[in-house]
């Protein structure tokens, strides 16, 4: 009875998205993405009341895990697609997907505000990652041991510190792992031992490190001219990728993303526009 | 709690005051009724302050008592996250995947002379014009360690259980790009043969690939380069050596044989397009168990026929088994409409078998071998139509034997030890059939396939197991098909 009672609901709800000719587009993927995401569904949807934006997260990987079974229309990703993924969209749909570079990102390494550390360079953070350094006192800290945070495997930060900063080593087995980029700041922020990577866009109260390229190089803050500059070096773009080239409402809200007012939102998340 | 607290260690603050406020305030005697009345406000203001200022300091106390009780609490939980955190990380790495297929299919006339054979899904029973089936009921798991990888992927249908793949890859951490894969899994050899009976759009294979390799897995050892990155990163290589004798046989001699595959993909600019291509090759043998080797060449009728070597350093001797192949795949995106497809594929080489068979032999045959050049191919075009649909048409032919044309099968030559049979007839196959996505899920195939032989018109005489190919064969088959795959 209640199952009849849910059908007949789901099916008055569709009923009424037809005829009201609403378009509905789903996004799902990276969640480092998810709250630009959301801010750009709820700014299109407000002045486009016939397209319905759903926007969940899960990961890059399970965004496009969404994407190659036909779950969603929208996947973003914080890392680009790989061979594999890009091999089972052609088998699937006989396309290799668009890529759409939506923002960029200073992937920010954080530590608790209260520590003495300004600054590291990336032979630093690999080897505190990797577990070779251990102690704070190794990179000019207090004598503590260095509590490493990061993301799960199935994160596209996580995927992209390990290529980018890691270069490809794995990570420390004592690195707790955590389900978002917001739970590695928190925790970060309650351990002064602490140190952790994400997004910038969750970067508040807590200290955003200057990173060098090598232990002579100067350290640079993860902000826009240094990021757009390449001086800083953790960036990367963030991705939409849809399985063909957009048509339709698809397309109107791509196109809104990249337009003036859709990068705005980018900056007021705390991200980079890319124009 | 903390207010119970708080109300209890006041009560008794009250109930007890201490002793030294006492002493203070009695240190002189005072007789003016108003200062006796000041003195006593202050005494008791001192004494209430006094009994406040200690309650105060119980109450922080015992605060503080539970706030340490509560962080205990806490760091009690969290390490219980972490212990299940790193329990459900372990998990992760574990994944069970498989996919079931239905099928029902009938063919057109109930005749088992017409040998479909183990080809558009096997072999009719005997008074049989349709049947269903479980053609594959596929259980996958995958340990997954990132560098290193466990597969063991069993086939439960009605006929029983078979081991498909067991094997570990591990790729090395530097570079990421080269591994080693050991154990028995797809042979590194074109496009078709790797790529997932789930996926394809059509219910078999190609019959050139059934043939030469049946079951598609073999047990060896491989490596392979695969850059995921840098400007090499549209290449993969595979070589491996195997044992030459399939995937569920113990090998028969000691002789292996060398498969490699090298692909290339090219993306193609801003269309949404690729163009996949790649080499193969195989460099094998077969194990000859008798002095007779069969070539083809002029029998003394002069028509054309195996002819026989029968020196005995032929017994034990390997017969060559060699293919060349090359793949291609286009992938279009076709705007408003979905992404098309086309495949194709060829290949060529010399086959060793027997008079009656050119399936690579699983077992060692027992009878002289026959080696036979060959060509097959194939031609797929796949079009979406949408998100959920597509629509496929697919030519392939295997000629199992290229020194013969329909023409040059005669009376003459098709008997005795040298004599042609049915396994040099040419064989091709339209095919064209319709997909739906029905969700994640589900899939539903219909498909036909248009099962052509060549026509041996120089055939006479109705006792000839030739007689039915002098004219095609009524072998067409309609397949439907359900996929649950997860």
């Amino acid at each position: 009875m209640k199952k009849l009672a849910l059908s007949m609901i789901a099916l008055a709800m569709f009923v009424q998205s037809a005829a009201l000719g609403e378009e509905k587009i789903t996004v799902k993927g990276s969640d480092t993405m998810v709250i630009l995401a959301q801010r750009w569904a709820e700014k299109y949807m407000a002045t486009h009341q016939d397209v319905v934006v759903q926007v969940t997260g899960g990961g890059s990987g399970t965004g496009i895990s969404a994407l190659i079974n036909g779950s969603t229309d929208i996947c973003n990703a914080s890392r680009p697609m790989k061979r594999s993924e890009i091999d089972k969209l052609k088998q699937r749909y006989g396309t290799r997907g668009v890529e759409i570079k939506s923002a960029l990102d200073g992937l920010s390494v954080y530590v608790n505000a209260e520590g003495p550390i300004q600054e590291l360079s990336l032979g630093q953070l690999k080897d505190i990652y990797t577990g070779k350094i251990t102690n704070w006192r190794e990179v000019g800290g207090p004598n503590a041991k260095i509590i490493v945070y990061g993301r799960e495997n199935n994160s596209g930060t996580y995927v992209y510190f390990k290529d980018n900063v890691l270069l490809g080593e794995d990570f420390t087995a004592a690195m707790q792992t955590m389900p978002g980029t917001a739970a590695v700041v928190n925790a970060v922020g309650k351990d002064k031992s602490g140190i952790g990577y994400g997004g910038a866009a969750y970067g508040k109260g807590i200290r955003e490190l200057k990173v060098k390229k090598d232990a002579s190089a100067a350290g640079y803050a993860p902000t826009l001219e240094n990021i757009k500059s390449g001086d800083y070096p953790i960036s990367r773009y963030l991705y939409m990728y849809v399985r063909n080239r957009p048509t339709g409402a698809l397309k109107g809200f791509i196109d809104w993303i990249l337009s003036e007012e859709g990068q705005k939102i980018v900056t007021e998340v705390g991200y980079f526009p890319i124009r | 709690m903390r207010g119970a607290l708080f109300t209890l260690v006041a009560v008794c603050a009250i109930a007890h005051p201490p002793t030294g406020a006492q002493e203070r305030t009695g240190t002189r005697e005072l007789t003016d009724p108003q200062e006796q009345a000041g003195a006593q406000e202050v005494a008791g203001n001192q004494e209430q302050s006094g009994a406040q200022e200690i309650a105060g300091d119980q109450e922080q106390a015992a605060t503080k008592g539970e706030l340490e009780e509560v962080k205990g609490a806490v760091q009690g939980l969290s390490e219980s996250a972490m212990e299940y955190r790193g329990f459900v990380d372990a998990l992760r790495k574990i994944k069970v995947s498989g996919y079931v297929q239905t099928q029902w299919r009938s063919t057109d006339l109930m005749n088992t002379a017409y040998p479909i054979g183990n080809f558009s899904g096997g072999q009719f029973g005997g008074n049989v014009k349709n049947v269903f089936q479980v053609r594959r009921g596929r259980v996958k798991v995958t340990y997954d360690n990132v560098i290193t990888q466990f597969v063991v992927q069993i086939d439960a249908i009605q006929t029983g259980v078979v081991l498909k793949d067991a094997y570990l890859s591990v790729t090395e951490p530097w570079t990421n790009s080269f591994g080693l894969q050991a154990g028995v899994f797809d042979r590194p050899f074109g496009y078709e043969i790797s790529y997932s009976s789930s996926s394809r759009e059509t219910p078999e294979r190609s019959r050139v690939y059934q043939t030469l390799f049946p079951g598609e897995r073999e047990l060896g050892a491989k490596v392979f380069y695969a850059p995921q990155s840098g400007p090499l990163s549209f290449l993969r290589a595979d070589v491996g050596v195997f044992n030459g004798s399939g995937p569920s046989a113990n090998d028969y001699d000691s002789n292996k044989d060398l498969i490699g595959h090298i692909a290339a993909q090219i993306p193609l600019g801003d269309m949404n397009a690729a163009l996949d291509v790649g080499v193969s090759g195989y460099v094998g043998s077969v194990r000859n168990n008798t002095k007779y080797l069969y070539t083809m060449g002029a029998l003394a009728n002069g028509s054309p026929g195996f002819v026989v070597d029968s020196v005995g350093t032929n017994v034990s001797a390997p017969v060559g088994r060699t293919y060349v192949g090359v793949d291609a795949q286009v992938y279009l995106d076709v705007p408003s409409i979905g992404g098309a497809i086309v495949r194709g594929e060829y290949v060529a080489g010399k086959q060793p078998g027997t008079s009656s068979s050119t399936t690579s032999p699983s077992t060692q045959p027992a009878t002289g071998i026959y080696r036979r050049e060959f060509s097959g191919f194939y031609v797929y075009y796949v079009q979406n139509l949408g998100d959920r649909n597509q629509i496929v048409v697919k030519y392939d032919a295997y000629d199992p034997n290229t020194k013969v044309a329909a023409a040059d099968f005669q009376s003459g030559n098709t008997v005795g030890a040298g004599g042609l049979t049915v396994t040099d007839i040419k064989f091709s196959t339209l095919g064209f059939g319709l997909v739906h996505y029905w969700d994640d899920n589900v899939k539903f195939m219909l498909y036909y396939e248009i099962v052509s032989n060549e026509e041996l018109t120089g055939i006479t005489g109705a006792s000839s197991s030739l007689s039915p190919y002098v004219d095609n064969a009524r072998d067409n088959v309609l397949t439907f098909r359900t996929q649950y795959r997860f």
